[in-house]
């Protein structure tokens, strides 16, 4: 697949070795399913202590990600992984599907457009909610969506 | 009868008999051979229902569906018939429908497949002692149960998915109830409704919120709804979306929507989002959500003894002077 944008924010992209302190597989195949990745999202966030607003903002972003991957992408699957960096932790989250790929990606992340008729604000917000984020679509293939949200202190 | 509804919900793959049978090489030539032993089935059949039973009433965990004599003597006929069956030579949509019940209720009473699939295991042995000690021939007596295998095999294909559609219909049957639980719209006032929106809004729910409020909107000549979403875990654009549509509609009907229940971290998240939901009247609280209700229909919260209330006046210190 190629990649066709990578962003982050919240300085360096893990320059110093990141160990995975856990990994988590979780199928995409229904709406329910989308509670359960959010539900692992907000445990997982809890336990290496998050506080509220990251939380949410982690809970959110997986809802909103793992919806694409439902309604935009047919089902896939989630990835929650526990990551240590040295210093932090950190939870990365990777949506994967096999729908259609999306064409404009640009257009997509701008925000506000939707083919849905949905508010068209998942993806663009979701980006705005973590502290990196990396979209790889290709058309026919499938997208996947990775991000990452960094414990503060 | 359990059968007949598990029937209409499969009937395009249930009963697509020469497609399973051709999965199982169930084939006309093995049906034939199992008819002719008939008459060996006939001999033996108490002893092969008993012998069943033995283990099934021998194992704690398939015991305590058997709980009285009255019980046992029943599902024996039914287990008696069953054998038998397996001899008539004929699979046809009245074997299928036979098979499918027999899943169907292993489902109702609670028997969990790993126990009524691990029963066939003593089916099957009870079986081949039977072939060959009945049929003198041990390349006859092979051949039938071979055949045996097939048609028994079968049956646990149709069992297992006639559980499943089973337990399904549960599961749809509880999903149903509980949407319609959780779809209370509560009159707070004349004129003033209050939805609380608890836990997850998905499509469906989503949409019988909706037809819900409106409906009831109409009913009470409702001029306020407020919508509070305090037990609702995640506010996504979904949920959003969902309160913005709500919104749109309830004011089509001339009634007004104040939204409450919003967290600090909800608010921060749906500004981050980029939702745009400033064109609802927003309160962080309900209490301060129903004063804002009743103000629009005219009336306020006061406290008591206050006021031009009329308890004030009849009950005031010179009260009994107007009277």
């Amino acid at each position: 697949m190629r990649p066709v944008e990578v962003g982050h924010r919240g300085g360096e992209r893990a320059p110093r070795s990141t160990r995975l302190l856990g990994r988590h597989e979780l199928p995409i195949a229904c709406e329910a399913d989308i509670v359960l990745v959010r539900r692992k999202a907000r445990s997982l966030a809890q336990a290496y202590g998050f506080d509220a607003f990251a939380t949410a903002a982690i809970t959110t972003a997986a809802s909103e990600l793992a919806r694409n991957c439902w309604v935009h992408g047919g089902g896939g699957a989630a990835v929650v992984e526990e990551l240590y960096d040295g210093t932090r932790h950190g939870l990365a989250m990777e949506f994967r599907d096999t729908g259609p790929g999306i064409g404009d990606v640009e257009w997509a992340l701008a925000g506000g457009h939707s083919t849905t008729r949905s508010l068209g604000l998942g993806l663009s917000g979701s980006r705005r909610l973590v502290d990196e984020f990396a979209l790889e679509t290709a058309r026919g293939e499938g997208t996947t969506v990775r991000i990452v949200k960094w414990k503060r202190f | 009868m359990a059968g007949s509804e598990t029937r209409d919900r499969l009937t395009a793959d249930v009963y697509d008999i020469p497609r399973r049978r051709a999965f199982v090489e169930l084939g006309d030539d093995d049906l034939a051979r199992l008819a002719a032993l008939r008459p060996l089935a006939e001999a033996h059949i108490d002893r092969l229902v008993d012998d069943f039973y033995e283990l099934l009433l021998g194992q704690p965990d398939t015991r305590r569906f058997f709980p009285d004599a009255h019980v046992i003597e029943r599902v024996k006929r039914s287990q008696r018939a069953y054998f038998l069956g397996l001899f008539d030579g004929k699979v046809d949509e009245a074997y299928v429908d036979d098979r499918l019940r027999v899943g169907a209720v292993h489902e109702r009473i609670g028997l969990a497949p790993k126990w009524y699939l691990g029963a066939y295991r003593r089916q099957l042995r009870l079986l081949l002692d039977l072939l060959f000690s009945g049929v003198p021939d041990p390349v006859e007596a092979r051949a039938a149960f071979a055949s045996l295998q097939k048609l028994v095999f079968f049956d646990m294909t149709l069992a297992i998915d006639a559980y499943i559609v089973a337990r399904d219909d549960a599961l749809e049957r509880h999903q149903t109830a509980l949407r319609e639980l959780s779809t209370p719209v509560i009159r707070v006032h004349h004129g003033v409704l209050l939805l609380p929106l608890v836990g997850t809004v998905d499509s469906l729910r989503a949409e019988q919120v909706m037809d819900t409020v409106l409906v009831r909107i109409v009913e009470e000549q409702a001029r306020v709804l407020i919508l509070d979403i305090a037990g609702v875990p995640v506010v996504d654009t979904r949920v959003a979306e969902h309160l913005l549509q709500t919104t749109q509609a309830v004011r089509l009907l001339g009634c007004e929507a104040i939204l409450t229940g919003i967290s600090a971290h909800v608010a921060r998240t749906l500004v981050q989002l980029g939702v745009e939901i400033a064109t609802m009247p927003t309160r962080a609280r309900l209490a301060e959500g129903i004063e804002l209700a009743l103000a629009i229909v005219g009336k306020r919260i006061a406290p008591a003894g206050a006021g031009a209330g009329s308890a004030a006046e009849h009950a005031g210190p010179d009260g009994a002077g107007r009277a």
